[in-house]
């Protein structure tokens, strides 16, 4: 696979520092810039149909109509362009849909381009990047990758965006790493980086070893360590997805997935003002059962908390979500929205192999008054129930909730931050959020042999399963599968196989 | 004023570049409006903006309108258009 790794020093682009202006202008002027500068684009990008489409946004009646309305209303140029983006972007990010709410990425550019027009900015903010630098900035659009000469450019690492945005097709045709979602406000210009896009991983700064292994990864041409490669080929473990929708799951099953070993449901919970009925719910998973094609799905019950407020559920604030109302918890205190979803998932088995699996749970009874659930909507049910492993609780109880569940999940990332009772996101305690800790190992070891010795599978969700140490630990422990986020990981281990 | 129904078929529904392809293709009948409407709205099949915020996804009904000198070939060619995403 080309473009996935990447060693090179931090280039940090802070947007709004470039303080040259030149003299005012007209929205004439700007829309006339824009015009011939998306032109310049369509002729020299290696994705002229992105600017074509941005072409095409600058000329819509809708944003003309809306940007001349505000200026009718009296604005100035600069202000109703903004106020125009805003509002149309407004329209799109009502449509909950994360395909259409990217496309918000298109809009904001060309209008942002029209504001540093009349704004009077000149220059390229990518004047000074110097050779084989890995640009680090909070948010990249289409515009930039033309701006900033990608034949220089070893990798793009940003805080916010998506790999299935615009730049992330850019990138790609162009062979170089692009990762997203990571913290950049620890990165400082000049730092060392290592750049992952297969585990979606930046290391800051990393040791000598650490360079060394990357640098052998990189020279050996195979972007699997080697420790994942034998998880594969000599442990023999099963590889899953996780997802979040339906499209994640097409592109998990499309890299070659054993099955989904995580659907999220929050989804059809939270960012709307009512709770999805059963109907929706069944379509949902009927539609997520049938793109596994046949692989087992492992539907996860709304993991739901105070973090996570949804307007259809009114959960009271709580002063501290994580050890609050939250997962099994809350779906066992309103057990009609439960019986819902349960029965849409029932009614979802009928189309495939489904599997259902409990979040939070730290005592037996939670279990079985979700199977008195379950036979309360099909008493004749044989639907599997599992049961996320991510409390001490249900660490230290895992041979009790063997005897009642049909196999277990590990949450890694959860497990860790409660056993090590250290914030996920507070950086002054990270150095305690590792997987690898002594009592993490432990939990994690009570747990497998609980399940082996009642016969009941056992894998691991969570990044940490692409921490090599870690992958290997799981496979000297016995775990039967993994569940990962990346379709292009989970595409580099099945091509493994023998 | 003539109109016909047809169904997204693409599997990942309308999206950004099918809908550019949409509007250059309505904006050669000059003189001639489409619009899309939904079960929900509708709007001006030359406005990729408005085509967006549809978020036409596979299996939505859409109806196609014409109207102008153009309407019967807009409307054959936009149908067909739609059908063979």
């Amino acid at each position: 696979m080309e473009g996935t790794l990447a060693i090179g020093k931090a280039w940090i682009l802070h947007r709004g520092d470039d303080t040259r202006r030149c003299d005012g202008r007209t929205l004439d002027e700007a829309f006339g810039h824009e015009t011939s500068r998306l032109k310049e684009y369509i002729e020299n990008s290696p994705a002229p149909e992105v600017f074509s489409a941005h072409l095409e946004i600058l000329e819509d009646p809708l944003l003309q109509d809306t940007i001349q309305r505000n200026v009718t209303e009296g604005m100035t140029p600069a202000e109703a362009v903004k106020a125009a983006a805003d509002e149309i972007s407004g329209m799109f990010n009502e449509i909950g849909d994360d395909y259409f709410k990217a496309r918000v990425d298109d809009l904001n550019d060309v209008c942002k381009g029209l504001v540093e027009f009349l704004d009077g900015k000149c220059g390229n903010p990518f004047e000074n990047l110097p050779d084989d630098a890995i640009v680090v900035t909070r948010e990249l659009f289409p515009s930039d990758t033309v701006e900033m000469n990608l034949g220089k450019v070893r990798a793009l690492v940003t805080s916010k965006g998506s790999p299935t945005s615009h730049v992330g097709i850019i990138a790609r045709s162009k062979g170089i790493p692009f990762v997203t979602g990571i913290d950049i406000s620890g990165i400082q210009a000049g730092d060392l980086l290592l750049v992952d896009a297969v585990s979606s991983e930046v290391i800051v700064n990393p040791t000598n070893s650490q360079t060394e292994a990357f640098k052998d990864r990189m020279a050996a041409g195979n972007d699997i360590p080697e420790i994942m490669r034998r998880v594969v080929t000599k442990y023999g473990m099963r590889i899953f997805g996780n997802a979040g929708s339906v499209k994640d799951i097409e592109a998990a099953i499309k890299s070659g997935a054993d099955g989904i070993g995580l659907f999220r449901t929050e989804f059809l919970f939270l960012d709307r003002d009512e709770l999805p009925s059963e109907e929706d719910q069944y379509q949902i998973y009927k539609e997520a059962v049938e793109a596994c094609q046949g692989r087992p799905l492992t539907i996860r019950t709304m993991d739901i908390g105070g973090d996570k407020p949804s307007p259809g559920l009114n959960i009271p604030k709580e002063d501290n979500p994580y050890l609050g109302m939250r997962g099994i918890r809350l779906s066992l205190s309103m057990p009609d929205i439960f019986k819902e979803q349960i029965r849409a998932i029932l009614r979802a088995s009928a189309h495939g192999k489904v599997r259902m699996m409990l979040p939070m749970v730290t005592r037996v009874e939670e279990l079985i008054q979700t199977r008195a659930l379950v036979r309360e909507c099909d008493a004749s049910s044989d639907l599997e129930i599992g049961v996320m492993i991510e409390t001490p609780a249900a660490a230290l109880i895992s041979d009790l909730l063997a005897e009642e569940a049909d196999f277990f999940s590990i949450g890694t990332n959860d497990l860790t931050q409660y056993v090590m009772a250290a914030d996920r996101g507070n950086a002054s305690v990270s150095y305690l959020n590792d997987p690898l800790d002594e009592a993490v190992v432990r939990a994690v070891k009570i747990v497998v042999e609980a399940a082996h010795k009642k016969g009941i599978p056992v894998g691991v969700c969570g990044e940490a399963a692409f921490n090599p140490e870690f992958a290997e630990l799981l496979c000297g422990l016995g775990v039967d599968s993994l569940s990962l986020g990346s379709p292009a990981l989970i595409k580099s281990l099945k091509h493994l196989r023998p | 004023m003539i109109a016909k129904k047809v169904i997204i078929g693409a599997s990942d529904g309308l999206h950004a570049r099918p809908a550019g392809d949409l509007v250059k293709l309505v904006k050669s009948f000059a003189g001639t409006q489409v619009t899309l409407s939904t079960s929900a709205r509708s709007v001006n099949a030359s406005s990729i903006l408005s085509i967006l915020s549809l978020a036409l996804k596979k299996g939505t009904e859409v109806e196609v309108k014409a109207v102008g000198p153009d309407e019967e070939k807009a409307l054959a060619e936009v149908t067909r258009f739609l059908e063979s995403l």
